[in-house]
């Protein structure tokens, strides 16, 4: 596997080359809300949280599965909203921008608790660790029993293997279910540009997923 | 992975109906079938991360954006010395402190200065007129009270 994909730089998808032109999202109705947002109309940023609030409660509550932190993290993604709106600068949807944000909250998330996690079983004996891993709830454990939760704990353990937008762009294909021409509008790239980065995070994935699979105690699903 | 695949792959993990060529290829290739099937079990296992109910987000959650927003919020100094009252007290207990040491010492200097050049009498019992008659007339002379 990969032999012939090893040898292709960068595979020409296509014989018809499809370029679509790019979305002036800058001069659409929502390209206005973001720039009274950017000078600062606090009515405006209220008004972009109104509108994707669900959409981020959601998209978290998929990745991290905790219902009682979804809130909390979605509060901190709008807040790094509010402080970075300043540099978003059009050449993508807001959605697309956000959902970056929040993806990236979400592992950043499950990295920290994972540290925590790590540290204060650092302290603990061998037989304390297991009796503390015995009563908590069952999306913390290394083999949970539920199949569904070990597989939704095994595609995390795959997506932190691959760059940040390979993440976004396979999570807003697969997860959110959108097209190549849909993530080409979405992200002001090109389709061929999409499909190649599609591409090589797939292989990613794969390779991710043969180590993780040689590694004891793993789930494949 | 054969070209023939790659242009349709996206195609193919969405579901969609692909070109006879496509499926033909796919047939006949045992590498590309194989990497072509890895990559649709990881293409179904992401749809696990899709949320499995919708959460909706409580009456007051913008209240609680603004409020963490504002916790955020880089400060001024001055803005950390109103909002920080037990900082704020402690700049201006200092602040005193060094007025009224500068003050004190400001005070002792005036009076030492108030007290003005030393009396004759005070010259004459410093320097006994045996040692040099002439520097006690020289100081006298030159005294201006």
């Amino acid at each position: 596997m990969g032999t012939l994909t090893g040898a292709l730089p960068l595979p020409a998808f296509g014989s018809r080359v499809t370029v679509k032109t790019r979305v002036d999202y800058q001069n659409s109705q929502e390209g206005a809300l973001v720039r009274r947002a950017q000078s600062g109309d606090e009515a405006a940023f209220r008004e972009i949280v109104e509108h994707y609030q669900s959409k981020v409660f959601s998209i978290i509550h998929g990745i991290v599965r905790q219902r009682n932190d979804v809130e909390d993290i979605a509060q901190q993604v709008f807040a790094k909203v509010y402080f970075s709106l300043r540099n978003f600068d059009f050449r993508s949807s807001l959605i697309t921008w956000i959902y970056k944000i929040t993806v990236n909250e979400c592992f950043d998330y499950l990295r920290k608790k994972k540290v925590r996690k790590l540290v204060y079983e650092s302290d603990l004996s061998e037989d304390e660790v297991r009796r503390v891993e015995n009563t908590e709830p069952s999306v913390d454990r290394t083999t949970p029993a539920d199949e569904s939760l070990a597989r939704h704990d095994y595609v995390l353990k795959l997506l932190a293997r691959v760059s940040e937008e390979e993440r976004n762009l396979l999570m807003l294909k697969e997860v959110e279910g959108h097209s190549v021409e849909e993530l080409a509008e979405m992200t002001g790239m090109n389709e061929n540009t999409i499909k190649v980065k599609l591409f090589r995070a797939r292989q990613k994935l794969v390779k991710a997923a043969q180590r993780l699979d040689r590694a004891p105690g793993m789930v494949a699903g | 992975m054969h070209q023939v695949i790659l242009d349709r792959l996206e195609q193919h993990l969405s579901g969609s109906p692909c070109s006879r060529e496509f499926t033909a290829h796919l047939e006949s290739c045992e590498e590309c079938r194989a990497e072509v099937q890895q990559m649709k079990e990881l293409s179904g296992v992401l749809f696990t991360l899709r949320a499995p109910e919708a959460l909706t987000p409580s009456a007051g959650f913008y209240a609680q954006v603004a409020r963490r927003v504002e916790a955020e919020r880089p400060r001024s100094l001055w803005s950390f010395v109103w909002l920080e009252p037990a900082f704020g007290k402690r700049v201006a207990f200092a602040s005193l402190m060094t007025l009224a040491i500068l003050g004190s010492y400001l005070i002792t200097r005036e009076t030492e200065y108030s007290a003005g050049p030393p009396r004759p009498e005070v010259i004459m019992a410093q320097q006994s007129p045996a040692d040099n008659p002439d520097m006690i007339l020289a100081t006298l002379a030159s005294y201006e009270p």
